[in-house]
Formats: C-alpha cells, structure tokens, sequence
C-alpha cells in the first residue's frame, strides 16, 4: 500500500520513515529524495562530500565512492511544485512513522577542490546501491 | 514625462538588451499586437465580434520577451500582456464566427485569419509559448522511481487535497461588500473558457491511439451536448451569463480577464498543439476533470447564497454531475490506462501534467480573489493611495497583501518621475497592470476608473488617487473631454 507524505521543502530537507532515512541531494537543478544509507556498511551519505568532478560522493565512515547517478536511482518518487513536494513510498506500512526534518546536508556542498585523503586500505567504490 | 493612451507607459526595459533572437521576437509579437484589430474600441466590453480584442499594443511594447516568466510573476503585467497575446494566437487556430453573421465582419475575418496575422503567428508561437510556459520545467519536478500505483496514489492524493480545500475565489465572493459584481467577476473568468469550452480539448481527437482516445472523444461529445447545440456546454454557460443579464458573446469581457486565468486556459491550448506533450495533457486534463466536479458543488452553494433562485445553475448543475462521469473515465480509462498500456516511462509525464493543472489551478483562484477583494475595497484603496502621496507608511491590508507608501518614483517602482497620460474622450479602452504597486492620481478632469465588468466604475476627480496593488487590472475611462492622470511607483514598506 502506497503512503503520501507532504514535504515543505522550504522547512524540511530530510524524511525519516521508520528506520530508513532520506535526504533531498541536489545536484544540476534537480531534487531528489534518496536514501540516506551507504550500500557498503549503511553511513551517512547526507555527510559524505562530493568528490571534484562532481560524479561520485565519498561516505564518511569508509570512503566509500558512490556514482552520484547510482544515488540518485534510490529515490523516492516525488512529485514537487515549488517547495511543496509530495512523496510516493511505494509498500510502507501504515504503522511505520513518517517524520520530515531538517538537517545538515554536506552532500550538497560545492565539491572541495581536493579529495580527501584517507588513511587505511582503499576506499571501495560502488556504482551500484 | 507625457504620454497618449497608445504609448502608455513606454519605459523600455528590453531596449538595453543586445539585438538577437529576442530582439526580433520582440518585434514580431509587437507587430502583431500594433494590428487594427488589436488596438481596442471607445467601449469597455467588446462588441460581438470575436476577431477585435485590444492587446494594449503599447503596454506589450514594456515587455521583454527575450527574458522568460518566472513563476512569481504569474499574475504580473509580463504574464497579461504575453497571455493576451498567445490566447489570441490560439484561438485564431478555431473556428470563430459571430452568432450575428458575417455580413458587416467579413474584413475582420479576412484580416484575422489572413495571411499577414497568420505568418507572424507561426513565426514566433513556439518562442511565445516558451515565454509563457518554460518556467514550469523548474517549477514543477518529478523525481524518483515513478510506477502505475505512484500515479494512482498522486492522483487520489491530489485530488482529495483539492476536494478538501477552500476555494480562495468563492471565499472572496462571501466576504464582498457587493457580492453580486465579485461573483460576476469569477463568471468573467469562466467565460474565458465557457464560451469557447472543449476547444484545446478537441485536438487530441485525431490519430490513433486506441481505447483511451475512445474514451477522450466520450468526454469531448459530452462537451458539445451530443451534436444538440442547446445542450452543449457553451450553450449552458451562456444561459447562465443571461441569467445574469451579462453578454453571451465570444470575448466581450476580454478587457477583465486576468493573468492567471488565461495562462489557465492557454496551458491546455500548449499541451494540445505538440502532441510530444500529449502526457503532460492527459495527466492534467484528468486532474481538471476530477476536480471540477466538487468544485462546481461549492460554486453553487456559493451562488445560491448571493442570488437565490435568480441565477440560473444548469451550467454548473451539468458539471457537478457529468463530471463525476469524467473524472472516473479519465482517471481508469485515459490517465491508468495510458499508464498501463506504454508503460512507467510516460508515468512522470503524466505525474507533471497533474502537478501542473494543479499549480496553474491554485494561481487561477488566487489571482481570481485578490481581483475581487481589490476592486471590492476602492474606497479603502482611495485612502491608501491619498495616504502614499503623503509620504506616510500605510498598511494595503487585504487585497494586494502589500504595504506601500509614496516614493515619486516611475510607475516601474524605480527612482524617476511619475508618468503621466492624457486621455481624450471616446479614446480606445484597454485594462492592464503592473509588476509592482503603483499609486494612480488623476491629475486633470474627470474619468472612471474601471475594475470590475459589471460594478459601478469609481469616479476620479484631480487630485484623487487610489493604490493599485501588484497585479491588479484596471482601465481609466476619461469623463471629461480630456483628462490626465500620474502613476506613481509604491514600494513595499518592510
């Protein structure tokens, strides 16, 4: 059973719904809302930084580097007009709490000059989620 | 600064701009809008024939067409004139012939769908609808993995917000001091596509594209009263307007249709013409079609209130039931089933046509109501303006939502004298606005100041002065032999 959240995107910049979250990555004029969960071991993409050519993200835990267009595949549906965006969760439980917030998003950074460096073994990179 | 009526205003805010594309777009569109037939008569309604209707040439001479709207100009001076001019591009691709006969028109006829009109028309429609429409690109997004139940779910969704909602344009009807003249108003912007109903419609009936294009033409026989032409739905409609002893004719009350309305009705004129659009129509069409139903229920309620049995509801009787009909058999048989039939990948397409009827839906009520509210509270504007004159911060509490107070400057908001314009009795009429507030003063004779179709206009002697909020269309009609009146621009107070 679908649900349909409102979103005042003027206010709110992320959704929690039950144990997922998803953030509004903004990237060439669009707005998505993705999943905030790195495929490798589930960090923070919303904090993760844009690598300089822009195409992938680094999560913060691993440095792992996720293509941006493999991001943006795990959006939600969602329609805007303005700031005023409603979101399509295809199959979420009608028990299951659904809480816009707002919240820092580094992804949505300009990309830093540099990447950064990380120590330890070679960050992973995944095209796909 | 002096101008006549037919130069009114004549700022030019393109004439910095490098000569290009723009530049000769600007041309074209203001040739065609300098036509004889564009350039308006003595009379404040137009008279029974639908190839006259006055484009303000020299207020569309103001505008920059190389420069795309923005959304937060749907009501502005901008939006009017370019949507006066593209709903006359339109149109002149229908049918129109007087109720009357040709006999006294044939030249009209011959001139407005004659060659010379007709080339500029197709010489610059695409960048005039660009100019209109490109916005929604940014405006309106849809992202996300987009399937046949998202669609149903947006849809029901949508549809139940509108359900739900208030109307902004009934609402400002209720609260009028003269309900009568703000429920006309709203009438005025029904005829825009009442008189004329189902014509963009009409154009997404040829080809072939299976059941859903059956189930199209079943809505679009419905329109046209099924060959009977006392029950076509212009016909209806215009049993309303007599009921109300306004004029039945295609566009007598051209001069006070406003910006939103026809960017409203010229937006399914856009989706109609490029059928590489034909699922952003379908989307909206299904939209409309759902919400019209409940919508027509509370205009009833609505004008039951204000005229009792006097007014004749057969129109909106008609759409509160039919529309029913047509909500279900665009909903299952055109928008799911075109879902269904080619598959997700036309889904966003038919999502944005939704969200898009939608916007440009809400924007119709809204600029519809701070119409109503402004030219129900000119006495209260009469104050507002004396008081901005002075130099005294004043509160424009209600219709324009603004707060304004006297700066001197240009009618544009921008430092620079007031502009001044004379007119001479029997002068041609027009209506028009502005993108910011200004503050209008009559400085010689005597002339009425027209906002309404069917209300009283507000006499003006020298010295008068009344606060034009943004947006708001009026026309000045001169009394005396000659008169004059200033435009002063009004800045927001924050």
């Amino acid at each position: 059973m679908s649900r349909v959240v409102v979103m005042d995107l003027s206010r709110h910049n992320a959704v929690l719904a039950g144990h997922e979250r998803y953030f509004v990555f903004e990237q060439g004029g669009r707005r998505e809302l993705v999943r905030d969960r790195c495929p490798h071991r589930g960090g923070p993409l919303s904090l993760g930084r844009l690598t300089p050519d822009g195409r992938r993200l680094t999560c913060p835990w691993h440095g792992t580097r996720l293509t941006t267009s493999a991001l943006r595949r795990t959006a939600l549906p969602m329609v805007r007009s303005g700031d005023h965006a409603v979101i399509v969760f295809p199959d979420l439980p009608a028990e299951v709490p659904v809480t816009p917030v707002r919240w820092r998003i580094l992804a949505n950074l300009p990309p830093p000059a540099e990447a950064p460096t990380a120590g330890g073994p070679p960050a992973p990179e995944v095209s796909e989620p | 600064m002096v101008t006549t009526s037919n130069d009114l205003l004549t700022h030019s805010v393109h004439s910095a701009q490098p000569a290009g594309k723009a530049e000769r777009d600007l041309s074209r569109v203001h040739s065609f809008a300098s036509d004889e037939l564009f350039t308006g008569g003595p009379h404040v309604l137009h008279e029974p024939n639908p190839y006259r209707r006055m484009l303000m040439p020299d207020a569309v001479a103001e505008v920059d067409f190389g420069a795309p709207l923005l959304a937060s100009e749907y009501a502005g001076h901008r939006a009017l004139a370019g949507h006066r001019i593209l709903g006359t591009f339109y149109e002149a691709e229908t049918v129109l012939l007087p109720e009357q006969g040709l006999a006294t028109l044939r030249g009209d006829f011959d001139a407005f769908y004659g060659p010379r009109l007709r080339r500029i028309r197709e010489s610059c429609l695409s960048d005039l609808e660009d100019f209109a429409f490109s916005f929604l690109a940014g405006e309106v997004e849809v992202t996300g993995g987009c399937t046949v139940d998202v669609l149903e779910a947006y849809f029901q969704h949508a549809v139940a917000e509108a359900e739900q909602g208030e109307s902004a344009s009934l609402a400002a009807i209720a609260g009028a001091s003269d309900p009568a003249v703000a429920a006309d108003t709203y009438l005025v912007q029904l005829a825009l596509d009442g008189l004329t109903e189902a014509s963009a419609m009409s154009r997404n009936l040829g080809g072939a594209y299976g059941p859903e294009q059956s189930a199209l033409f079943k809505i679009f026989i419905d329109e046209f009263g099924y060959g009977v032409f006392e029950a076509k739905h212009t016909s209806i409609f215009s049993k309303l307007l007599r009921s109300r002893a306004m004029q039945t004719h295609v566009h007598a009350y051209w001069n006070f249709y406003l910006a939103a309305p026809m960017a409203t009705n010229n937006y399914y004129y856009y989706l109609s013409r490029d059928h590489a659009k034909f699922f952003r129509y379908a989307g909206a069409v299904t939209y409309a079609e759902a919400v019209f139903a409940p919508g027509f229920v509370k205009m009833i309620e609505t004008y039951r209130g204000v005229f009792g049995d006097e007014v004749d509801l057969h129109y909106c009787e008609e759409h509160a039931h039919i529309d029913q009909h047509h909500g279900r058999i665009t909903r299952d048989q055109v928008l799911l089933a075109l879902a269904r039939r080619h598959g997700d990948g036309v889904v966003p397409e038919l999502l944005r046509g939704i969200a898009e009827a939608r916007l440009l839906g809400a924007w119709f009520e809204e600029d519809t109501a701070a119409q109503i509210r402004w030219a129900d509270s000119i006495d209260r504007h009469r104050e507002l303006g004396a008081a901005a004159l002075d130099g005294d911060a004043v509160a424009a509490g209600g219709t324009g939502g603004s707060t304004a107070r006297g700066t001197g400057g240009s009618a544009g908001g921008s430092a620079g004298r007031p502009q001044r314009v004379e007119l001479a009795a029997g002068h041609p009429f027009g209506t028009r606005n502005h993108d910011e507030p200004v503050v209008l003063q009559l400085a010689d004779g005597e002339a009425d100041l027209v906002t309404t179709a069917t209300g009283r206009p507000h006499r003006l002697v020298r010295g008068d002065a009344v606060l034009v909020p943004a947006g708001r269309v009026y026309g000045v009609l001169a009394v005396s032999p000659r008169c004059a009146y200033q435009l002063h621009g009004a800045a927001p107070v924050h």
